[in-house]
């Protein structure tokens, strides 16, 4: 396993949560956005990935860690933000995001109420045209996620509460050992 | 009126982001723009672009006016209108 992919695994799994590094954890969105900016910054000038990989894989991660704070501004269980780290040599990169939220089902549950279970809300997420912030008619972000990894070959693994999806061409929906909030693994 | 989203950032992902780059751009369209004029949004020089901070300015303006996409070529900047035309109902031209 990944070496920040298991402590992003940790740190969402651990009940009570554990401090991580002050280098992964972005409190608030600004120190996301920001971290966000040099990672690309430092991708197209350092990396041999392609550029339009790169832009396609920041959208990605962009998406996914803006989710954080915009479904759970005010309602977090216990730790506000997020996790963000990665790690790329000359034409691998890897994205780790998590957050300790409510995750996928407590906020689709919202709007959609009918939803029985992680693995439903997970399907809905990828798929539906739905919106976690009623009366909002927005939250196209993982739609968006998904056609960008289909299309670029890239690979994504996401984990909510007692969900999992494994996605590049196709879309696999499997139970998974529960997580607080989500996890995200992004790789090319 | 030709809006260059480049002004705003190249990277443009985050929703309050987007919420405040269209009450700038809200707040000068009143002031300049004539009945039945076009706007057109220039994406050149955007490096990453989102659906979230699109749906706040793109899919906004387009409720409002009759908008032209141009220099449309990098590809979150593609995937981003083709989201929001399909789950969004955005109509650019």
């Amino acid at each position: 396993m990944n070496d920040i992919f298991a402590i992003a695994y940790q740190w969402a799994k651990d009940d009570p949560p554990r401090k991580i590094d002050e280098k992964y954890y972005c409190e608030t969105r600004d120190i996301f956005q920001s971290r966000l900016d040099s990672m690309v910054n430092l991708l197209l000038k350092n990396s041999k990935i392609a550029e339009n990989d790169i832009y396609i894989l920041s959208a990605i991660a962009g998406e996914i860690g803006n989710n954080s704070f915009d479904h759970n501004l005010g309602n977090w269980p216990d730790i506000a933000g997020a996790f963000f780290a990665y790690e790329f040599n000359k034409k691998e990169l890897t994205v780790v995001l998590a957050d300790r939220g409510r995750g996928i089902l407590a906020t689709l549950k919202r709007v959609k109420p009918e939803l029985k279970n992680d693995e439903e809300a997970l399907k809905t997420a990828f798929n539906e045209k739905i919106s976690g912030r009623a009366p909002e008619s927005r939250g196209n972000g993982l739609k968006f996620v998904k056609e960008s990894i289909k299309q670029t070959k890239n690979h994504l693994t996401f984990i909510s509460g007692t969900a999992k999806t494994e996605l590049n061409e196709k879309m696999e929906i499997s139970q998974a050992e529960k997580i607080n909030g989500c996890l995200a693994l992004i790789s090319n | 009126m030709r809006i260059e989203l480049k002004k705003f950032g190249d990277i443009l992902i985050s929703r309050p982001a987007g919420r405040e780059a269209y009450l700038i751009i809200s707040s000068n369209l009143i002031n300049v723009i004539k009945e039945e004029e076009n706007i057109v949004i220039d994406f050149a020089g955007v490096k990453v672009l989102t659906p979230s901070w699109a749906d706040e300015v793109i899919t906004k303006l387009a409720e409002n006016y009759f908008v032209k996409v141009e220099n449309t070529g990098n590809p979150t900047v593609r995937e981003t209108l083709k989201t929001l035309s399909r789950y969004s109902g955005l109509r650019v031209s």
